[in-house]
């Protein structure tokens, strides 16, 4: 609006030049000068090529790149064995993802972005939204689902403060087919954000894990998602949120048809300046339950096993960086995280996992980062040792350099 | 069927939550006064760095602004007042 009301006194201010411009010459010469007017008409043209259009197109992205150089020991009745690694880049935490943003006008955004990791060519997502009201936007395509806040608004590496993912969290948001429904609602002091979709769901897998991403639907039935997110303080510095997640997962005709899938998560983000440094801290905790069922048991086909499918997730982060120094201390973040990660307990891959990840970053603009991060993992196999699958204790040692950059 | 028991104890809750969040936006979905009159620039600096730091203005155009503003709504669910107010914000002080 304010750009078209710029505009109109442009062509009133080039008016009045040719109407002052005109008067002038014919006091002397009694005509207009040619050049003036072919400066005129190119100013004029240029005007009309600056004024802006309904539709507007931009690619921005990320990428990441690294080095991870590890040490592994794993112990099994007793035998220990250790192995070396390092990888340039290391191959869990290189990406680059352009991403496409469409807009049309002021009601229609669409968004993609494929994704070059480690998985090979892959899309994070892509999907259309129309702001359809003041605090209501409809949605559908491909979706992050709404389950906690990491996958959505945490993951990327110039987002992110240390080299690594915690274990678990995003592994457990789904990217799924559906549509959605978010928005953010003042209330007083106070804000509310509310988001809930409707997808196709997770599909249950013959060893009682779960994937996702499926373009048609295992089953007939939908899963809901839904997060509510409530910022108490008018300074927005803390947002506290939670989500649940409910469907069915199981293939439509298979033993498992009635199998459900129940998931809940609760996120905490709280960022505030206490002078002299910036404090940030986040946390996220998922519970997944998934009723119960026979599986077949991959040594023998003609026996079935069960176990209590039930996972959790957690991390909780801290990061200081300071707000009074020079130019360059001001550039330097620490970090630190633990993160738990359980997975069931007599299953095939049941394993109760812990890291502790401490990193110190050096921001070279607002979206540019070098990590270094230093991992310790320490993995307790709590697989069936019936169906041969206990791992034994596994620690590993990983150190990270990193460089992420979003353009 | 102790998980099953828990798993309703938390249904129960995340329904009242639900209800509670649902009651509170019927009864008052406006800003106060002193809310509605904070600046974008106020605005910028409360709400980027919840997720990641808050961006240079320089960084984009004015139009890429309007487009990002838009993006950046779907992903941290600001209100549409703030994400007027911060994109003419970012798009005056580039």
């Amino acid at each position: 609006m304010k750009q078209h009301i710029a505009l109109k006194q442009l062509r009133w201010l080039l008016a009045l030049v040719v109407l002052t411009t005109s008067q002038l010459y014919s006091q002397t010469s009694g005509s207009l000068d040619s050049s003036i007017l072919d400066r005129l008409n190119t100013l004029e043209q240029q005007v009309n090529y600056k004024k802006p259009g309904n539709d507007h197109f931009m690619m921005v992205g990320l990428t990441t790149f690294g080095f991870a150089a590890s040490k592994n020991t794993n112990t099994l009745n007793g035998v220990g064995s250790t192995s070396k690694n390092n990888s340039f880049p290391d191959a869990d935490n290189f990406e680059f993802s352009p991403m496409f943003l469409w807009r049309h006008g002021t009601k229609f955004l669409m968004e993609f972005e494929p994704s070059f990791n480690n998985n090979g060519l892959s899309v994070n997502w892509a999907d259309i939204s129309y702001f359809a009201a003041p605090n209501l936007i409809i949605r559908a395509g491909y979706l992050v689902l709404p389950f906690g806040t990491y996958a959505k608004r945490e993951a990327a590496g110039w987002i992110d403060k240390l080299a690594t993912d915690p274990m678990g969290i995003a592994d457990m948001t789904p990217t799924d087919y559906g549509v959605e429904v978010e928005g953010g609602l003042p209330l007083g002091s106070m804000k509310l954000n509310y988001d809930v979709a409707l997808s196709n769901g997770s599909q249950l897998l013959s060893d009682g894990t779960l994937t996702s991403g499926n373009v048609v639907d295992n089953n007939n039935n939908k899963t809901v998602t839904a997060r509510i997110g409530w910022l108490p303080f008018s300074n927005s510095s803390l947002e506290l949120g939670v989500s649940g997640m409910f469907g069915k997962v199981g293939d439509m005709g298979s033993p498992y048809a009635n199998a459900v899938g129940n998931m809940y998560a609760f996120d905490l983000n709280y960022v505030k300046t206490f002078s002299p440094v910036l404090l940030n801290i986040k946390a996220q905790y998922n519970i997944q339950n998934i009723t119960n069922e026979n599986f077949i048991n991959p040594n023998d086909t003609t026996q079935s096993y069960t176990f209590n499918n039930h996972t959790t997730a957690g991390f909780v982060q801290c990061s200081v960086r300071p707000t009074e120094a020079n130019n360059f201390l001001k550039n330097f973040e620490l970090a630190g995280r633990y993160t738990s990660y359980n997975l069931p307990g007599n299953s095939t891959f049941g394993t109760n996992q812990h890291t502790v990840t401490v990193g110190l970053d050096y921001w070279l603009s607002w979206r540019t980062v070098l990590k270094a991060t230093y991992e310790t993992y320490t993995g307790n196999s709590t697989a069936s040792k019936v169906l041969g699958s206990y791992n034994g204790l596994t620690n590993t040692n990983t150190f990270y350099l990193q460089f992420s950059i979003q353009l | 069927m102790k998980q099953f028991l828990s798993i309703k104890k938390i249904t129960i809750v995340l329904v009242a939550v639900f209800s509670m969040v649902a009651v509170l936006s019927i009864n008052g979905c406006a800003p106060t006064k002193a809310v509605a009159a904070k600046s974008g620039a106020q605005l910028w600096a409360e709400n980027c760095q919840r997720c990641h730091n808050t961006p240079s203005p320089a960084s984009y155009s004015a139009e890429q602004w309007e487009t990002i503003g838009m993006h950046m709504q779907t992903r941290a669910l600001i209100t549409d007042a703030e994400r007027k107010k911060i994109v003419d914000f970012l798009k005056s002080g580039r």
